[in-house]
Formats: structure tokens, C-alpha cells, sequence
């Protein structure tokens, strides 16, 4: 709990109705999708503007308070998860779409505003927002933006980053500042392309402007079935190595399988290794890719082979893969969500190595990979009521992240690293590197109270490095900007 | 050397040639060139400097050299020797390349296996990958591949103390870490030295062919321009050219061979009634030509891509009553480059004048114009960066963090960075 006055100062900031404190209604707020950390914040901000949240974030500076963005709390890494004792500020009332400019192909929004509510805001004009993550109808941009998140359809289209043409952002110490522009390559640092995926650690985005794409003319899917994941993995490196760049390249085992048909019925085939497809583009091209993918996947063995014939169809086969992870809580009690990524050609080793590794400890895994960039996501399931699963389960899932490390992947494709894989974060850079991310952080925030304690694997302190500064007499003058 | 540093030039020389070898290690003119062999090398060679209080300007081949505020430095550090094409991850589409490499002796490796990283900088025969990435350099290819934001998945590099720092990695769906790769793409060698680069490969294209439509006015093309961004034909690059009064629009389809007829048959459509040409591909080297022209200062605006058309007419027509020619290349994407040159000669201030208004005519929009290149006699009148941004005291502040001391390329970035 936060002493009186400072509650006090916060309530001023934002009004009584944009304050949380009773402990009951906290609790909705102490644990983001990742539901095994929990931690209760002193209080809740639900600011309305950005000069709320600069003057909530001047008391946090002020007074050295952690405090914590979220949005719609969906992350999947412990990302959203409270300080003790800190501020969590909530992002969810600054929900509007501020300006859209189809001419130029881009839309400025707040942070609050849903993934998906972007697209349709612009759909009838042809156009769509790419970055799709499973969770697009509830996850909110600035949530996306902190993570830097993916979907099925970034083999193609490319990350949030990739859309994301300029921030405004309230720094660490209330100050706003202004990353990137509508038009490209600002003069200076690229510092929006530093702070997506900065996972809520260097300020908060209070305003996005986002990159939309042209609807393509055409869409059509396919699913083949496969006898193991491993034909169905080889199918996506024949595909790619053909020069084709599909939309989506999407592969489900047999218990993801299992599972997604358990939930929504999509009716997929039973097999060791399916396989979705999906092309997009002009109708002439994407009919004759179309026909170059069927003949790659006969010829790795597809016993099956389904081209969706209208779009009720193809959203059904959609609905099966973005509801796989949930699925999964209907064939076991728990299970541990993870996100490798390794080189596309890495895949038949990698399964292999899990199929070992998860047998050796006698779980299950399903696995669900964005294939076509070579992003796993192994599910371990296990059974919390069974004394001591859970560790063995948690173990087992850091363990599939480090061989990811070890085949030349890395250890999170989109979830970010947030509390959850602040040691795999160690495993996989050396400490140079992490130094080095550390003296961005330190620049945006020295005092490190912006989302504390994640991504990196220790807390470091922003103790100046050795070496005097001595400032340039010209920028001591103020005249910098002219030589 | 100059005053502040702590040591004779000749010792210099000494310390550098133990660490890079002496025979990479000479004189030249006021500097210092020393080319190390390797990432270690580079470092030591910083960690060197920066104890002694040396400046240091990385630098590839050195075209790029004049662009951002000059630097005279006590030493260069060539990374002519660092130049290898390191790995062709073909199966997984990615390359890790040395940043001493020519851009074009990358592309004919990976060309090898049919892939490349999808980019068309500037003198690709020359430009080595680690001047191209911190100059952020991008030509028409960028609007459907992508700038090197979206290339580079992956770095080494030297900090001024001689850290050696990665970020990123081999594979293209990555989030952990900072993308420090970002940070330094761009930065004009004032944070660090790029030493080796991971990028994403895309196939080469296959069957590509370009088309241009010339029209007399920029204003007679925005209609079209417009609609062909937003038909289903999804062309590689797209460019607006004018020169010696005249407009020209280059575009470049690239498809399977089945469709090519149907798109060609779609572009024309659009252009309904103007001369649809095919053209040779060199078309697309126009914007190097524009660094050709004696005493000409060229510039790199950033604009809305709505906005080329008319800014493109406004600029020429300017010029005219000026008495300056202008020949402009500009990318769909709204990244234009633009050569200006002053018939009645370069001390005159007809030039800084065009540069002033063009940037206040962007302004509104967020656009900015850089100079790349200019004449010695106007070099002063006018800042180099038109960086107004409110973030210009962190980025400062980052650069302090990074190299406290001021090592690396002072003074060229923006805001004296
Ligand atoms: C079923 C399910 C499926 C999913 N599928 C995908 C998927 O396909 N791809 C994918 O990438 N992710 C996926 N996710 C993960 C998650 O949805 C994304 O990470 C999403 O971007 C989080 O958005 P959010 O609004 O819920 O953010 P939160 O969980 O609230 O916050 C995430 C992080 O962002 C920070 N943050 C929030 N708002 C701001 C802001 N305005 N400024 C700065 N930092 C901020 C927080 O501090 C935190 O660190 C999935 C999650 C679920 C539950």
C-alpha cells in the first residue's frame, strides 16, 4: 500500500474515478496472461489523457515509485505483472482512434485502442491493420507495441515494429517526447525502432501511428495433413525455397490438433503433422501459387490436402488455430504456454530433441509453430494437483528455450521476455550485450522505475560508466545544432 | 594531434600498428588511417583511442564520407579488411555479413542461391554494408521489401570502450532484448562501429520489368499515382523522376511470368490515355546521377507520399524563378532526393532559401530535409539536419551513456551529437 499523501497526489492526477486502491478490486490487476506470478500493486491509475498520465508518471518520478503500463493484460511473459507496492497504469480508458489518412496509408491511435478495432475502422476502405496476435479481438496497441508482437500473418507482413511509423511517449520522468514521423526516416536516432518491444521498461506510448496495408484481392487457405510435424516442415522450406513468401505458414501436432478440435470443431483432419497455408495477393497469382504449394505437399507425402472454399471456411480453420492455446486447458489441467524460435531448416532436429526431452520426464507437449518463421510454441501440459509437476513442467520449458539457443534461435519470437524468461535472457546474450542494453535503458530511464525488475536478468544499477564527460563547449553554449 | 590528447602522434602510430599491424596502419594528411583485421581488433583499436582522447570516424569506402557535419578526426578506422560474407544460411534465408563488405560483393554471394538482401543503396559497388546501414540508405525497393528496420535482424558491434556488444540474432521473429541493430542503423557512426551484420534474405527477383509514363507536370501523375498504390498490382518499386522541366514515373512490376501480361495490362488501364513505355531497368540508378552534377547540393527530403507530386512541381517551379536547376528522384515510399545547383553560382544563397521553404512547407506534416552534399561555400549558411525533435535530449543522452567521451564521429550527427 502507498502512504496517504501519495495516493492523495494521484488522485488529484486522474479524479476518484480513475483510482483503484481497494484491495479487491487490485486483485483484477495483479497478473497479466502469464497467471503463475502474482503480485499485488499499491495502486491502479485508469488515466483519460496524456497529461494524466504525464503528471501520474511525475508523482512515480517524484517520489522513486515503480510503476507498471498495461493495457488489456493479455501478455503471455509476466510483462504487465505489478511492482510490489507500485503503480500500475492502466492504458484501457484512452481507447480512441485519433486520426486515419487513407491517402497516406497510416492511422494515429491511443494506446488503449484494440488490436482488431484498427482494421475495422479502415476495412471499408480497403485496408487492414497487419500485426495480428491470437489475442487481436482483446489486446490493445500499446500492448503491441511494448512486445513487439507477431501473428500468423507476420511471415509476410512483419512485426509491429514493421507498422509502426511514429510514438509519442511519456518518459520515465513525465517529460513527452516524440519518436519517429508519418514520414520516413526522421533525422536522429531511430529511437521508435528502439522502443517497440522495449516491453514497457523505457515510458509509456501514449500515441501510436501505424502503418495500414492494402486488403489483397485474394485469400485462399489450404490444409494438408501430414504423417509427422517433421514432412509437414519440410513442406515450408520447399515452399520458401520456391521463392514464395505465403501469408501465413502455420503447423499443428497431434495433440494441438486434439485439443483445437475439442474447442471449436474446425473439423481438421487427424494426423502427426497438419499444415495451413495461406496465400494472398493478386487472384491470378495466388490461383497459380496455389497450385505450385498442392504439388510441393503431395509430393512430401500430404495424405490429405483441403483448400477452403469460402470465407465461413477459412475462418473456421483460423478459429482452430488461434483458440489452440486455450484449447489446450481441455486435455489437461495446466500447461506452460512457450515461444522458441530456431532456424526453419532446425525443425526436425528440434522436435525430435523436445519429443526426448519431454518423454525423459514423462509429460506431453503440443506443439503449435508459426512455421514459416520458425516460431514454436511448445506447450507442456501437466497437472498442477500432482506434487512437484509443476517444477518439472517450468524446467522442462526453460530447457526447450535453451536448445532453442542452442540451434542458432531465440528464446522469445513474440511473447517478450517480462518476468518470465529473465534467465533465458542470460543464456542467451552475453553479458556485453545485456551492459550494453543497459545503457539505453539507463538513458530513458536511470532511476529504473519503469516496469522494474524484467526483461534483463539481474537488477543493474545506472551507475555511470568509468571516463570523465566533459560536454562540447558548443553544446554548452547551445549553439550545437549549427556547426 | 590535437591538444587534448594525451599522446604524440608518433606513439600513436606505434600503438596502432601493434594492434592492426603496421602495414594497415599510415599517415594521411592530419589523420591516422588504421584498418584492423578483425571485431577484436576494431575494439582494441577504440578501446585505444578513447583512452587517449582521439577521435575516431569509421569509416567503409568512404562515399558516404561528406554526408552530416564534417569531422576531422585524429584517426580512420577502415574496415576495409573486415569484409567477408561470413555465412549463407540459404534453407533459412538469412546471411551474416562483415560490415567491410561491398554491398555488391554481398549480393553477387547470395545471388548464388538466388536471394538478396532486398535493398538498392547507393553505389553498391563501392558502399560497404556497415556505411550503408549507419547511413540508413534505402533506394525504390524499400516499398515493397522494406527499409533495413526491416532487413537487419542482427549486429556486432564495437562501443568506444571497446565493448563488443550483439543484439538480435539469426532468425527473423525475435524479441528479446533491445534491438540495439536499430539503434545503431542510422547513427551515422556516433554510437559505435558496425562490425557484422545479420540480415533476412528475400529471393531475387525474377521477372521484373519496368514501365515509365512521362507528363509534363508532377500534378498530371498524382491521380494515377495514387490509384496505382491502392490496385492489386503491388509494384517492387515505384519513382517520380523530374528533370530539365519534365516529369517521368518509373514502375517496376515484378510477378510470375503468367501474370506480367495482366499487370501490364492494369498499369496502362490506369494510366489511361498516357504513353505506357517499357523501359531498360537502368532507369533505376537515376538518383545516383543526381550526386554527379558539379557543385550541386543534394538533398534527402522525407515526405507524405501523398504530398510528392505537388512538393516535386512546387520545387521546379521554384527553381525556374530561381535560376536553379533541380532534378529530383522520389521514392513512392516519400523519400525524395533532390539535386539542386545554382547556374549563377554556388555562393549565391538561392539554394539555402529553396532548402528553408522546403522545409517549412513539410514541417506540418512531420517531414524534414537533410543535405547530403553541398558546395564548400554553402556549407554554414544552412544546418546540415533539420532535426527539431523534442527527443533530441535523450538522444543525447544516449550517445552520452554510449561513448562519454565523445570519440566517435563528434559533431556529425544531429544537434552536434
Ligand atoms: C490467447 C492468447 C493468444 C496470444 N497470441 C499472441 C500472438 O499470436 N502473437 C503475439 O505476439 N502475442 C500473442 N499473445 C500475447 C499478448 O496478447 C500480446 O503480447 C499483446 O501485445 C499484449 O497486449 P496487452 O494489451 O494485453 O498488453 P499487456 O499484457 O497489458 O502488457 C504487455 C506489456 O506491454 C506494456 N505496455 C502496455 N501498454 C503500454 C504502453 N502504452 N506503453 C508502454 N508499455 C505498455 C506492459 O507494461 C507489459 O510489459 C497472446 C496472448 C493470449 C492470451
Amino acid at each position: 500500500m502507498l502512504p496517504h499523501g501519495q495516493i492523495d497526489e494521484l488522485r488529484a492526477a486522474v479524479g476518484a474515478g480513475g483510482l483503484i486502491t481497494a484491495e479487491s478490486q487490485l486483485q483484477t490487476y495483479e497478473c497479466d496472461g502469464l497467471t503463475n506470478f502474482r503480485v499485488l500493486p499499491g495502486a491502479v491509475v485508469l488515466p483519460q489523457t496524456i497529461e494524466q498520465v504525464q503528471a501520474v508518471v511525475r508523482i512515480c518520478a517524484r517520489h522513486k515509485i515503480p510503476f507498471v503500463s498495461r493495457g488489456a493484460g493479455t501478455g503471455l511473459s509476466g510483462g504487465a505483472l505489478p511492482a510490489a507496492g507500485g503503480v500500475v497504469i492502466s492504458l484501457a480508458r484512452m481507447n480512441r482512434i485519433l486520426d486515419v489518412d487513407i491517402a497516406n496509408r497510416y492511422v494515429i491511435v491511443e494506446p488503449g485502442v484494440i488490436n482488431a478495432h484498427v482494421t475495422q475502422r479502415v476495412a471499408a476502405d480497403g485496408y487492414f491493420y497487419a500485426p495480428d496476435p491470437s489475442s487481436q479481438s482483446v489486446c490493445t496497441i500499446g500492448g503491441n507495441v511494448a512486445e513487439n508482437s507477431g501473428g500468423a500473418h507476420c511471415l509476410k507482413y512483419g512485426f509491429t515494429v514493421t507498422h509502426t511509423l511514429a510514438l509519442e511517449v511519456v518518459l520515465p520522468s513525465g517529460e513527452l517526447a516524440h519518436f519517429g514521423s508519418p514520414t520516413l526516416d526522421a533525422p536522429g536516432y531511430d529511437l521508435a525502432g528502439v522502443f517497440v518491444g522495449s516491453e514497457g521498461t523505457l515510458g509509456i506510448a501514449t500515441k501510436v501511428t501505424l502503418r495500414i496495408v492494402r486488403r489483397p484481392e485474394m485469400v485462399q487457405t489450404l490444409l494438408a495433413a501430414f504423417p509427422t510435424p517433421s514432412a509437414a516442415g519440410q513442406t515450408v522450406s520447399d515452399i520458401i525455397a520456391a521463392g514464395m513468401l505465403p501469408a501465413a505458414l502455420e503447423i499443428m501436432d497431434t495433440l494441438a490438433i486434439e485439443a483445437a478440435e475439442a474447442a471449436v470443431h474446425a473439423h481438421y483432419p487427424k494426423c502427426g503433422g497438419l499444415l495451413l497455408v495461406e496465400l494472398d495477393g493478386a487472384c491470378d497469382e495466388v490461383e497459380i501459387l496455389m497450385r505450385e504449394v498442392r504439388a510441393i505437399a503431395e509430393k512430401n507425402g500430404a495424405a490429405e490436402i483441403r483448400v477452403a472454399q469460402s470465407e465461413a471456411e477459412r475462418a473456421l480453420i483460423w478459429k482452430g488455430r488461434k483458440a489452440a492455446f486455450a484449447a489446450v486447458g481441455r486435455i489437461s489441467p495446466n500447461y506452460i504456454v512457450q515461444d522458441g524460435v530456431i532456424p526453419r531448416t532446425a525443425l526436425p532436429r528440434v522436435l525430435a530433441d523436445i519429443e526426448r526431452m519431454s518423454g525423459a520426464v514423462n509429460l506431453r507437449v503440443a506443439n503449435v509453430f508459426h512455421a514459416g518463421d520458425g516460431n514454436l510454441h511448445p506447450l507442456v501440459l501437466y497437472d498442477r494437483s500432482i506434487e512437484g509437476q509443476e517444477e518439472i513442467a517450468l524446467d522442462l520449458s526453460y530447457r526447450i528455450l535453451n536448445l532453442c539457443v542452442d540451434n542458432g534461435g531465440s528464446i522469445t519470437g513474440e511473447h517478450g521476455v517480462g518476468k518470465e524468461k529473465q534467465q533465458a535472457l542470460g543464456y542467451m546474450f552475453a553479458e556485453p550485450d545485456l551492459e550494453t542494453m543497459q545503457l539505453v535503458r539507463c538513458a530513458f530511464d536511470p532511476e529504473s522505475l519503469s516496469n522494474p525488475d524484467k526483461v534483463f536478468p539481474r537488477p543493474r544499477l545506472c551507475a555511470d560508466k568509468p571516463g570523465p564527460y566533459t560536454p562540447h563547449p558548443l553544446e554548452t553554449a547551445g549553439v550545437a545544432e549549427i556547426f | 594531434m590535437n591538444a587534448t590528447a594525451a599522446i604524440t602522434r608518433e606513439e600513436a602510430m606505434v600503438r596502432l600498428a601493434a594492434i592492426a599491424g603496421p602495414a594497415d596502419t599510415r599517415i594521411d594528411g592530419d589523420a591516422i588511417c588504421v584498418a584492423p583485421g578483425s571485431t577484436e581488433q576494431i575494439a582494441e583499436v577504440l578501446r585505444f583511442a578513447n583512452e587517449c582522447g582521439l577521435s575516431v570516424v569509421p569509416t567503409g569506402s568512404g562515399s558516404k564520407l561528406g554526408w552530416g557535419n564534417p569531422v576531422a578526426p585524429e584517426l580512420f578506422l577502415g574496415l576495409g579488411r573486415v569484409n567477408a560474407v561470413r555465412e549463407h544460411a540459404w534453407q533459412d534465408m538469412t546471411c551474416t555479413v562483415e560490415a567491410g563488405c561491398a554491398w555488391a560483393a554481398m549480393q553477387s554471394e547470395l545471388a548464388r542461391h538466388g536471394q538478396m538482401v532486398a535493398l538498392d543503396p547507393l553505389w553498391p559497388e563501392r558502399a560497404t554494408v556497415g556505411g550503408v546501414l549507419a547511413a540508413n540508405d534505402s533506394g525504390a525497393l524499400r516499398l515493397r521489401y522494406g527499409g533495413l528496420r526491416d532487413l537487419v535482424i542482427g549486429m556486432t558491434m564495437a562501443l568506444a570502450d571497446g565493448t563488443i556488444a550483439k543484439s538480435g540474432g539469426k532468425v527473423v521473429k525475435n524479441v528479446a532484448g533491445y534491438d540495439l541493430h536499430k539503434l545503431m542503423t542510422g547513427s551515422f557512426g556516433t554510437l559505435g562501429v558496425i562490425t557484422e551484420v545479420n540480415f533476412r534474405l528475400h529471393p531475387v527477383e525474377q521477372c521484373a520489368r519496368t514501365f515509365t509514363v512521362g507528363a509534363q507536370y508532377g500534378a498530371q501523375l498524382a491521380g494515377p499515382l495514387a490509384e496505382l498504390l491502392h490496385a492489386q498490382i503491388a509494384p517492387s518499386a515505384v519513382q517520380l523522376r523530374t528533370a530539365a522541366g519534365q516529369c517521368a514515373l518509373d514502375v517496376r512490376l515484378c510477378t510470375r511470368p503468367e501474370c506480367l501480361d495482366g499487370l501490364t495490362d492494369q498499369l496502362r488501364k490506369i494510366f489511361n490515355g498516357m504513353a505506357v513505355q517499357e523501359v531498360d531497368g537502368r532507369v533505376w540508378q537515376a538518383r545516383e546521377q543526381l550526386f554527379c552534377e558539379a557543385g550541386a547540393t543534394v538533398v534527402k527530403g522525407s515526405l507524405l507520399p501523398a504530398e510528392l507530386c505537388a512538393t516535386a512541381d512546387d520545387l521546379k517551379e521554384t527553381a525556374v524563378a530561381k535560376s536553379v536547376d533541380v532534378s529530383i528522384v522520389a521514392q513512392a515510399t516519400g523519400l525524395m532526393t533532390a539535386a539542386l545547383a545554382d547556374r549563377r553560382g554556388a555562393e549565391r544563397d538561392s539554394i539555402v532559401t529553396m532548402i528553408e521553404q522546403l522545409r517549412e512547407r513539410l514541417r506540418p506534416s512531420g517531414g524534414s530535409v537533410v543535405i547530403l552534399q553541398t558546395p564548400d561555400a554553402l556549407r554554414g549558411k544552412i544546418d546540415v539536419w533539420d532535426c527539431r525533435s523534442d527527443a533530441l535530449p535523450l538522444m543525447r543522452e544516449i550517445k552520452r551513456r554510449f561513448d562519454p567521451n565523445r570519440t566517435l564521429s563528434p559533431g556529425r550527427f544531429v544537434g552536434g551529437i
